[in-house]
């Protein structure tokens, strides 16, 4: 079970450390392909991030005169997920499937929680460089999440797979009397 | 005994459509990818409540990642009509500061009609990358919904009929 899991949080961290950098290098990318008149190609990195951040320029941070492919927010959130994907061998190891405290999550979300709702009430705009502070601080805590997340579905469908049926994911089988407590569960 | 195997859809269908259209509303839109993730945490707890036990971390990844899908379709859907708005909205702030009209880049202007990346064929690749990018934050926000809302207090076993209820006189 701790191999299975171990091998499971190795290979999606490896493939989030290679998707996460190419996201920020596309993001880096586009406003230096815009500069250099490939802007076709430009466009596209501009027209695949635009369902996910609103790109007004002001907001974002500007390389070769251009602005970024996303908001100042969301690049924080990338390069602490970034930070936070690097950082996770050293902290959790690859063979625990227990999911952080909530609270961790909660103590790390507060501050981009408080600036993005004063933002959004008018109560005030933050500068860009807090916004990226904030992002980057939340950034750091979601790959501890998302790869015990996705490791544990792995894991789960892996044992269901090789026929150990529904004992495979005891979730909904608490080993604990009061308290379920199951593989990728939060364990307060 | 057969494990009652979650369903997943409603919920996914419910929090993701109401994150989509949030995600696609100009102004509300400025929180990004966070409508995303907070639907998904929203559908983790929808499924929290239709599922009698506790919710593993893969039940919050496949829930996040449906909802993600429906965010994306509705949140593309939403944002047709507001699309000239939102160009028509960057322009203008952009006239407003003297300072970078004076230096804007060579171009910057028809990147900002955006004439060529509201084509079908811009349409089309923008809605598939939004299923598969909103398919992944909706993943980390199902996970971190369990986390929040997936531990339940397991109720006692109701009391067998030759003890009877405890307390029984």
């Amino acid at each position: 079970m701790a191999d299975e899991a171990s091998r499971a949080t190795r290979l999606v961290l490896a493939l989030s450390l290679l998707g996460a950098g190419l996201w920020l290098l596309a993001i880096f990318l586009a406003p230096v392909l815009q500069s250099r008149d490939a802007g076709r190609a430009a466009s596209l990195i501009y027209a695949v991030f635009s369902p996910t951040c609103h790109q007004i320029p002001d907001r974002c941070f500007s390389l070769q005169g251009y602005p970024m492919a996303v908001c100042g927010r969301c690049l924080g959130v990338y390069l602490g997920f970034l930070a936070g994907l690097l950082a996770y061998p050293f902290i959790r190891g690859f063979s625990k499937l227990e999911l952080p405290h909530a609270r961790t999550f909660l103590l790390f979300s507060a501050p981009i929680g408080v600036d993005g709702l004063a933002g959004i009430l008018g109560i005030w705009a933050s500068p860009i460089g807090l916004r990226l502070a904030t992002g980057s601080l939340w950034g750091t805590v979601l790959p501890f999440y998302f790869i015990t997340g996705v490791a544990g579905l792995i894991v789960e469908r892996r044992a269901r797979r090789g026929g150990r049926g529904p004992a495979a994911p005891p979730a909904r089988q608490p080993a604990d009397p009061d308290v379920a407590h199951p593989p990728g569960k939060s364990v307060e | 005994m057969e494990q009652q195997k979650p369903e997943y859809l409603m919920p996914a269908l419910i929090a993701g459509g109401v994150s989509g259209v949030l995600s696609g509303i100009p102004f509300v839109n400025c929180l990004c990818c966070l409508w995303i993730i907070g639907g998904a945490a929203l559908a983790s707890r929808l499924l929290a409540d239709r599922t009698a036990g506790a919710l593993t971390a893969g039940d919050g990844a496949v829930v996040g990642a449906l909802t993600g899908i429906v965010a994306a379709v509705a949140g593309t859907v939403v944002e047709i009509p507001f699309r000239s708005f939102n160009m028509e909205q960057t322009r203008r702030l952009l006239e407003m500061l003297p300072d970078t009209a004076d230096e804007m880049p060579a171009g910057l202007g028809s990147w900002l009609s955006g004439g060529s990346w509201s084509s079908p064929g811009f349409f089309l690749l923008g809605l598939f990358v939004s299923a598969v990018v909103f398919a992944g934050l909706g993943v980390l926000g199902g996970v971190i919904g369990v986390s929040l809302f997936g531990r339940k207090r397991v109720p006692p076993p109701p009391p067998s009929p030759e003890t009877g209820p405890p307390h029984a006189v």
